[in-house]
């Protein structure tokens, strides 16, 4: 037992944590992009679970791992445009819409499964491909710090460019405190001549973008095929992380990466005798401390006041 | 002074519906004028504001600014040419900063970036200039209104606006705020702007503008200088008649009259701080008692301990007899407490409900209008329609959703229900705040007429003339404290009144003891 308590303090403790958390942070980022700018999207899991079903089928009829992926991001888009449709244009209620979504991937997804493969479980008859893992040069062969930083998927490097950008954008530029606007009072960003709806389409986009790349991440690197219900509720921790961070990034990536830790301490007890239903639940009993943890702030704020 | 910037020929408004809210207004702004619009709400001055801010489109007529005809396509663009707007509902994001949110939608920045920095320092110097006393770094969440006003005010002189839109801006102001406002609009004057003041309160129209032009039902009633026009005159023409300036002749004095309120050594703290403290007084029958002072002396937590929302600490409060404390909203009712809340939209209705719902809220489950299981629908329908004939409610049917009504119609809705249950004590909070006179007017006559039917009237409210009008006796709050009692307000003066309300007289304990009878 200590063995195992020691093992998660080694640098491949960390790689595996960052290997688990990419998606989570997709998934966060996907979640709070949207709802920065007003439009909640609850659709990340299911958006997440097409782009890793489209990334797989793509890159199976293209030969090219590289053309998956540009599939995986114009599925996210008109996922996202779909969204977008329904919430801007036809003004109905996000989370209807999200719902909405979220079933239709389910389902659609097995369906479009059974048609391409003959099977409901995986993929794994089709030849997919996937995308590459890269090693840094140099810095992989220093100790500790090789471990940790080099030899991950490709969609790792992505992800953490992705989250600086971000960052950036929402905090360092116009358009973030656009986004920010129309977010909190969109009566107030319309006054000042803020034009709401293509603000928030081009936050729902980015939204759609970054879910798609997390699920292409699970099909297309951390593992090479994709598989009934892959995603796993992992698009419902990043909304997690969202609302307990909600319009401070900082907070929903470091929510993230706790999730992420639970994640891993996960996959490590998986390979001990311990019950795996049980293990399985960490995540989620974690997701559950943070939300009642951020409404006894939340309440505590409001009693202050 | 007398160079037109802004002129409005023949402006007529026709909604789709075939409502007609403008018709042939002839308005014309000087520059560097205070110029106030004054009419009953509904009478036209929001469309019209809308119209020149390019938020609506006029069905035909012109609109001259600066000499050249203008067409704009939005409030952008608007804004852009030097008309900016201050909205009575602001809008402000309260999680941004001052800066922040004066800049928005307008940033200074380098390259991609913004550059807060430069936001920051050229926001302070704008406040600087016009003499706003502000931080402009910190959260518009922790400002007071009238700050947010300022910010709201900044805001549109950051866009180098040179008319001013103010909608109803006193509204949301204590007494000294309104001051300072006024001294701050004169300043805008000696700077060349244009200040078009929206208003319904006359004494202060009076007090700001220079010109004053009156809208009665979509049309212009002509346009006077402030000096040349008397208070009298400009109240008959927004209402197209004369008002009383008293109420006495309709009040009837009312016999055997019982006390029906006992308020005794009422306290109530926040936190520690005292914000009623031993406050005694009491009503009879036939008698509007009035309270007077600047808001936030108490006023507020008075009533809301008397009603039941807030938890008094100490003292004791009696309807009829009866010590309601423990009581809940229902038993007090039933005890014959009546209550018009101060915030019609909150407290007072469900905005979303129809006008049939709303006006049976409070007793739907007496047995005259609910069986065990089902109400009485064909019950509720006749005394719904009775109610909206009696206090003339503008609405095509019960069934409307209050929301779609006007504030002065809310607010009569508000005043049937509660007339309905035929109230021994009626509790009015700032029952006309807001409103359009004439409903106001019509709202006075009711709660005289409650008060000649033997009810106990206890009225709030931050308008000292409403207040002299109506009660038969007076007691003014301040810091938590009666310091005033008028048995009669035979030869009170607004002024007197002002002395006790800011704190600077105090009358002795045994006057103040006489605000409560002894039997």
């Amino acid at each position: 037992m200590s063995d195992m308590i020691s093992s998660f303090f080694t640098p491949s403790f960390v790689a595996l944590v960052i290997r688990v958390g990419t998606p989570l942070l997709f998934a966060s980022m996907s979640a709070y992009v949207a709802s920065l700018a007003g439009i909640p999207n609850i659709a990340v899991e299911g958006i997440m679970l097409f782009g890793a079903l489209f990334g797989v089928y793509f890159s199976a009829i293209s030969g090219s791992a590289w053309i998956g992926l540009l599939g995986v991001l114009a599925v996210g888009v008109v996922l996202a445009l779909v969204l977008a449709f329904f919430t801007m244009k036809m003004k109905a209620d996000p989370i209807m819409i999200g719902i909405a979504l979220n079933l239709f991937a389910t389902d659609f997804s097995v369906w479009l499964l059974l048609v391409w493969t003959g099977s409901k479980g995986t993929t794994a008859n089709l030849p997919s491909k996937v995308l590459p893992t890269v090693n840094i040069p140099f810095i992989e062969n220093i100790p500790i710090i090789g471990t940790i930083i080099s030899g991950h998927y490709f969609l790792t490097y992505v992800c953490i460019v992705m989250a600086i950008l971000l960052a950036i954008l929402v905090y360092k530029t116009p358009f973030g405190l656009h986004m920010q606007a129309c977010g909190l009072d969109e009566h107030a960003a319309d006054s000042v001549g803020i034009k709401v709806n293509r603000v928030r389409l081009i936050a729902v986009i980015m939204s759609g973008i970054f879910a798609a790349l997390g699920g292409a991440y699970l099909s297309m690197g951390y593992l090479s095929i994709f598989s009934n219900n892959m995603t796993a509720s992992r698009g419902w921790i990043g909304i997690a992380a969202q609302a307990v961070g909600g319009g401070n990034f900082l907070i929903v990536t470091l929510t993230t990466g706790v999730f992420a830790i639970a994640q891993g301490i996960v996959s490590k007890l998986a390979l001990t005798s311990l019950p795996s239903d049980l293990i399985n639940t960490i995540p989620y009993v974690c997701v559950l401390i943070g939300l009642i943890g951020l409404s006894v702030k939340e309440y505590r704020k409001r009693r202050a006041r | 002074m007398s160079d037109t910037i802004l002129k409005l020929e023949d402006i007529t408004k026709i909604y789709p519906n075939g409502t007609v809210a403008n018709r042939n207004i002839n308005i014309e702004l000087r520059k560097g004028e205070i110029h106030s619009i004054v009419g009953e709400n509904g009478a036209g001055k929001s469309t019209l504001m809308k119209i020149i801010f390019a938020i609506e489109k006029q069905t035909s007529g012109k609109i001259y600014y600066k000499g050249q005809e203008i067409n704009y396509q939005g409030s952008m663009e608007a804004i852009e040419n030097g008309i900016g707007m201050v909205h009575q509902h602001f809008m402000l994001i309260p999680s941004f900063t001052v800066a922040q949110n004066i800049v928005l939608g307008a940033e200074p920045s380098k390259s991609a970036f913004i550059d807060m920095k430069e936001a920051v320092r050229r926001t302070q110097e704008l406040a600087h200039k016009y003499n706003f006393d502000i931080d402009v770094t910190q959260k518009v969440g922790s400002l007071t209104v009238s700050e947010k006003q300022k910010v709201e005010i900044l805001k549109t002189l950051y866009r180098n606006a040179e008319v001013i839109i103010l909608d109803e801006p006193t509204a949301v102001l204590t007494p000294q705020e309104t001051e300072a406002l006024f001294e701050q609009l004169e300043k805008f004057k000696e700077t060349g702007h244009t200040i078009v003041f929206i208003s319904h309160k006359l004494n202060e129209v009076m007090q700001i503008s220079d010109r004053i032009t009156v809208i009665r039902n979509g049309e212009t009633k002509g346009t006077y200088a402030a000096a040349d026009i008397t208070m009298d005159k400009l109240t008959e023409l927004i209402i197209g008649a004369k008002l009383e300036d008293s109420y006495d002749e309709f009040k009837h004095p009312v016999k055997d009259a019982k006390m029906l309120l006992d308020v005794q050594h009422l306290k109530y703290s926040e936190h520690g701080v005292g914000k009623v403290n031993d406050v005694s007084f009491s009503i009879r029958g036939g008698e509007i008692l009035g309270i007077a002072g600047v808001q936030g002396n108490g006023q507020e937590q008075l009533i809301k301990a008397i009603t039941g929302l807030l938890p008094f600490q100490d003292g004791v409060v009696k309807v009829d007899g009866t010590e309601i404390q423990g009581m809940n909203i229902a038993q007090k009712r039933d005890a014959g407490m009546s209550y018009i809340p101060e915030d019609r939209m909150v407290d007072g209705t469900a905005p979303g409900a129809s006008i049939r719902d709303n006006l049976i809220s409070t007793y739907y489950q007496k047995p005259k209008y609910a069986g065990k299981i089902f109400t009485k629908d064909g019950v509720i329908r006749e005394e719904s329609k009775m109610l909206i004939d009696r206090f003339s409610v503008k609405t095509q049917s019960e069934k409307e959703k209050v929301s779609a009504l006007s504030g002065g119609n809310i607010q009569k809705v508000v005043v049937a229900r509660e007339w309905n249950t035929q109230p021994k004590l009626m509790i009015a909070e700032q029952p006309t705040r807001g409103i359009d006179i004439g409903s106001a007017a019509y709202i006075h006559h009711q709660l005289i007429d409650m008060r000649n039917n033997g009810a106990a009237v206890l009225l709030v409210s931050a308008d000292l003339n409403e207040v002299l009008k109506l009660s038969d006796r007076l007691i003014v709050m301040y810091e938590g404290e009666i310091v005033a009692h008028f048995a009669s307000l035979k030869g009170v003066t607004e002024s007197q009144l002002g002395l006790y309300m800011l704190g600077v007289e105090h009358q002795s304990e045994k006057e103040i003891r006489e605000a409560s009878y002894d039997d």
